[in-house]
């Protein structure tokens, strides 16, 4: 098992949360990631606010979330996805989706040639 | 409980985003009538935005159409007024734009989602109600075109082949 933790944060109002759910697992496994994915219903606004949750599906790896939008409020709804075509979606692109999952792998990985001692 | 097909049209007066207000009786002069519930914030509204606009200009001589936004701003301010003006402006929006303020129009029609299209024929009687297509996904793969169907028909005087789908979106954001 791997140390990237994945997480799909979702508001089951919206119905992208499944394809969501596929599209993640898709890309760790692209990306050589052997690890369960955290799944968290949202459903009352006090959950959205102490999740930091501006709409369904929020996914973060390590934390990190994939494509971070802090102007939002945090919310009970479907949030919007910029893809690199300019394409806006209710999902995030493959691409968008390796491109964080490959730099929360990058940092897990230990230093190779440090040039110690 | 949505507007059930084959009920007239419920009447509304709705300000647009170009300063006037806009009822059924000023699209009279088109044989048919698409209401949508529509929204800014909503990913499934921008999914669809283009591909509504590509029909509502494809069909500009015989179908009206008419977008309405009765979403809460206070907690969704992306779906303020201004900010209906801002995104009907940028996308050249070939229908009038309506607020909603009160949602008294959203909830006589029983809208639950944005996109969700009410179609209604000659006499402004409600003939499809649901999604414009099946896939929100990817417009190249689309199989069944659900409101293109429901014009084609109803312009040729006939029952859409399709009366009912299940809207696809985000819910209205109630006060």
């Amino acid at each position: 098992m791997s140390a990237v933790r994945a997480q799909l944060l979702y508001y089951p109002d919206c119905p992208s949360h499944e394809r969501a759910l596929e599209l993640v697992r898709e890309a760790l496994e692209a990306e050589g990631v052997d690890t369960e994915i955290e799944v968290i219903r949202i459903e009352t606004e006090e959950e959205a606010e102490r999740h930091r949750f501006i709409g369904s599906p929020t996914i973060r790896i390590n934390g990190v979330e994939v494509d971070p939008q802090p102007h939002l409020p945090y919310r009970l709804t479907c949030r919007t996805f910029r893809h690199e075509d300019g394409r806006l979606s209710p999902l995030p692109s493959p691409i968008m989706l390796r491109e964080v999952i490959h730099q929360v792998k990058q940092e897990e990985e230990p230093s190779h040639g440090s040039g110690a001692g | 409980m949505a507007l059930e097909l084959g009920k007239p049209i419920v009447e509304f007066a709705l300000s647009g985003v170009d300063g006037k207000t806009y009822s059924p009786a000023d699209f009279a002069d088109k044989p048919v009538l698409v209401v949508a519930f529509w929204c800014n914030h909503c990913p499934y509204v921008k999914a669809y935005e283009d591909r509504t606009i590509a029909l509502a200009k494809e069909y500009a001589d015989r179908v009206a159409f008419v977008a309405i936004n009765a979403n809460d701003a206070v907690k969704y301010p992306e779906d303020s007024f201004e900010n209906m003006q801002r995104r009907a402006k940028e996308k050249d929006y070939p229908f009038p734009y309506l607020h909603d303020e009160s949602q008294e129009v959203a909830r006589a029609y029983g809208a639950t989602r944005t996109p969700e299209f009410f179609v209604f024929d000659s006499n402004r009687v409600l003939r499809y109600h649901g999604r414009l297509d099946d896939n929100w996904e990817n417009p190249a793969e689309v199989k069944q075109q659900y409101l293109r169907d429901a014009l084609n028909a109803l312009l040729n005087s006939q029952e859409p082949p399709v009366t009912q789908t299940e809207p696809v979106g985000c819910s209205v954001k109630w006060k």
